[in-house]
């Protein structure tokens, strides 16, 4: 039985329905993000099962008990936001604390659990700091230090990394698991940015359009797409997409990929004489300026660095373009002007779409 | 198409009742034709000022601005021969979105013809085709400023400043918009000087990077070189995503050995590593304190015996797969190292890790000024 249980939540304003027909389970200690594009509705949902706002149907469970009729303030949620939402004037140790206080919890009590947190969360040092006295990053520490001191049944994170600067996002991010495996949290992470969502979910739930697209861990995400749009949502350059109809031709199942024939291997054969699209991540095109086996001739337009990695734009000779990436290259990156190359596609990775509604077919 | 050359230029903003605001100090910069140069820094730093200042949109205080042989200090910006895309450059309301691009063109006598075919071209690179015969006002921010990209980038101009031409643009055509800008910019030998805040962008689009903090040039050079040496503790913390990890450290020379020992954010020794390569620094005396860069995609992830590299012995805090890289926290010493793999790595949260400290991934500066002492690829090289 899971531990948080969203059930067929449905919510709209006015005419405009957010949520529909939503369903969620969360084990206990887990942590599962929902990724989505702004607008998609994930705040909508952590309020609904935070209790600040009602559904109009569906119900939310937490340790298997129904907590519609449960206000927000005894469901044992605990809500941390992007904009921290700290109080002004009391100091960082009196935030944090303020949940035990409100709990009528002994001081030693107090001091014990918000000194082991503040260690934990390394602002140990600057408890007695005020709000406006702290960094972005240590406001966001002291936010969600705050909302896991009292051991919530349930922690809520909205976007929390998103005001946050680059530096403290990337620190905070790989600190984050250890902190909710200390405290056993069941945590519902929400987040607009997919390397947030593979970095921290045990599973990522895609929300578009009102509705989990696909729910499944990083890996299953990423490599195993339900479908076009979910494809495209992770990886960055996005998936190149061309739009094929694979065919036999000498016993073999091949397609033009850039007016160029690729034999696409006989486990695509039921693609044959179907309509479909081809998508192929950047990371799994490999451009070599030496002739290769199933090379696609191209033209290398542009390359630009990109960060750790190197990018280049390639086109073929009927004008289809394709993006390639490989690790930080500099004799390449530093390379100005078109050169003919050869891109070959890692079809073993490839992934294959209907061509009209972008379900995956293989 | 022209060199744009900065000679010591200034730009002080006098406000009654207050001390003047120095937003540009002392800049100079030589751009050849057709260069593409970023100008990047935080909010304040100066570059939009610089840009202004290059555009005409401000007057210069001190210095001068040459584009060619040209000294524009004192033209108007329409006299200039400047193309802008600039954040609250506006589109031309009344006018549709072909209208708006091709209106230089039309005024400076090209056939209409010629001019239409322009106006296709460009709209494709953009992906604004389907939105030609639209109105300013019923477009997204994105798509408003591609438009305003296309209505800069399809004039012929002897300089090409764009104000963070990118900053809005859908993150799904990003990648590929910005390669195709890039061609577009180099098959055109456009010279162009573009502002960012977003050092990836910069990096991805430009020949060279101004790196500006509180209006004072900290580095001028190529992506390369930012990368690889950075001028001083500002840039290295600037440049570089994920951003390099930073941390303070002594050096201590035990018996003719030298020894960087690394301090964790509260002052104490975390831990220490030694390295062939370290032998030929001179500078990197007994006792001397400096701030160490380690670049996150340069440190070696497994057991080091072999490879030269200095091992250094952390625990796990996570391994984070995300698609194309693998993303690994170290606790090392009370110290936290953000590591970048090109593959997956199976580490256990918690477990053991060995990880090599190689020359290529670390930078030293001054304790007190920021300032580089000595970079690891320079001392492994030597």
């Amino acid at each position: 039985m899971a531990y948080l249980e969203a059930k067929n939540l449905s919510k709209s304003f006015g005419k405009k329905k957010v949520l529909d027909n939503l369903s969620l389970e969360v084990e206990r200690g887990e942590c599962v993000v929902v990724f989505g594009p702004s607008g998609c509705g994930k705040t909508i949902l952590l309020r609904l099962i935070a209790g600040v706002l009602e559904p109009d149907a569906g119900d939310v469970c937490i340790g298997g008990k129904s907590v519609m009729e449960v206000g927000p303030e005894s469901r044992g949620v605990a809500m941390a936001f992007q904009n921290f939402a700290l109080y002004p004037h009391m100091d960082a140790f009196e935030n944090i604390a303020s949940p035990l206080r409100a709990r009528q919890v002994g001081e030693a009590e107090i001091k014990s659990k918000v000194h082991e947190i503040a260690s934990l969360l390394r602002i140990d040092h600057v408890l007695d700091h005020l709000p406006r006295q702290l960094s972005n990053g240590q406001k966001q520490r002291t936010s969600l230090a705050r909302s896991l001191v009292h051991g919530p049944a349930v922690l809520m994170l909205d976007d929390p990394l998103r005001n946050v600067d680059a530096k403290i996002r990337y620190e905070m991010r790989l600190e984050l698991p250890r902190v909710f495996r200390r405290f056993q949290s069941t945590v519902l992470y929400v987040t607009q940015d997919y390397k947030e969502a593979l970095a921290l979910g045990q599973r990522v739930g895609v929300l578009l359009d009102g509705r989990f697209e696909q729910v499944d861990s990083p890996v299953g995400i990423y490599t195993n797409p339900k479908n076009q749009r979910v494809a495209n949502l992770f990886g960055d350059p996005p998936i190149n997409l061309f739009s094929i109809r694979p065919e036999r031709s000498d016993g073999k199942v091949v397609a033009t990929i850039g007016g160029h024939r690729v034999d696409l291997g006989p486990a695509r054969a039921k693609l044959e004489g179907q309509p479909c699209v081809l998508g192929v991540r950047p990371e799994d095109v490999a451009l070599s300026f030496e002739p290769t086996q199933e090379g696609i001739p191209v033209e290398l337009e542009a390359v630009t660095p990109f960060n750790v990695r190197t990018v280049t734009l390639l086109k073929t000779p009927d004008a289809t373009e394709l993006l390639a990436s490989r690790p930080e290259d500099n004799t390449l990156a530093t390379a100005r002007g078109h050169r003919k190359g050869f891109a070959r596609i890692d079809l073993e990775r490839a992934l294959f779409f209907d061509q009209a509604t972008g379900a995956r077919l293989l | 198409m022209a060199t744009l050359n900065l000679d010591h230029v200034s730009k002080t903003y006098e406000q009654k009742g207050h001390p003047p605001t120095r937003a540009v100090i002392d800049f100079s910069m030589h751009i050849d034709d057709g260069e593409i140069v970023g100008l990047v820094g935080s909010s304040g730093c100066g570059k939009t000022s610089t840009l202004r200042m290059i555009a005409g949109f401000e007057s210069i205080t001190e210095g001068t601005v040459k584009v060619g042989h040209r000294t524009i200090n004192d033209l108007k910006a329409a006299d200039r021969n400047v193309a802008m895309a600039f954040e609250g450059y506006a589109l031309y309301p009344p006018l549709t979105v072909e209208d708006n691009i091709s209106f230089s063109l039309l005024r400076s006598k090209m056939p209409k013809k010629q001019a239409s075919e322009k106006v296709r071209m460009i709209a494709e690179l953009l992906e604004i085709s389907d939105i030609l015969g639209l109105y300013p006002p019923t477009l997204s921010g994105g798509q408003q400023q591609r438009v305003s990209l296309a209505r800069a980038l399809v004039r012929s101009a002897d300089v090409f400043l764009l104000d963070e031409p990118m900053s809005q643009l859908e993150p799904h055509l990003r990648a590929k918009l910005r390669a195709r800008i890039k061609d577009y910019l180099i098959e055109h030998q456009m010279t162009s000087v573009f502002v960012t805040h977003d050092q990836t962008e910069a990096m991805a689009l430009a020949d060279r990077i101004a790196v500006m903090d509180e209006g004072v040039l900290q580095q001028l050079g190529s992506p390369v070189d930012l990368k690889e040496r950075p001028a001083n503790l500002f840039v290295a913390s600037f440049i570089g995503e994920p951003p390099r990890n930073l941390l303070p450290a002594r050096v201590a020379v035990d018996g003719g050995s030298r020894k960087v020992v690394v301090q964790d954010e509260q002052g104490r020794d975390a831990f220490a590593f030694a390295m062939p390569a370290l032998e030929r620094a001179a500078e990197l005396r007994d006792g001397r304190r400096v701030h160490l860069g380690i670049r996150p995609h340069k440190v070696m992830v497994g057991p080091v015996d072999g490879s030269g590299a200095a091992p250094v012995k952390g625990t796990v805090l996570s391994s984070q797969w995300l698609g194309d890289q693998t993303y690994l926290g170290v606790e090392v010493g009370g110290c936290i190292l953000v590591v970048v793999a090109d593959r997956a790595i199976q580490a256990a949260h918690d477990s053991p890790i060995e990880l090599g400290l190689t020359p290529e991934a670390l930078h030293f500066f001054d304790g007190e000024t920021g300032v580089a002492i000595a970079h690891g690829t320079d001392l492994a090289a030597g």
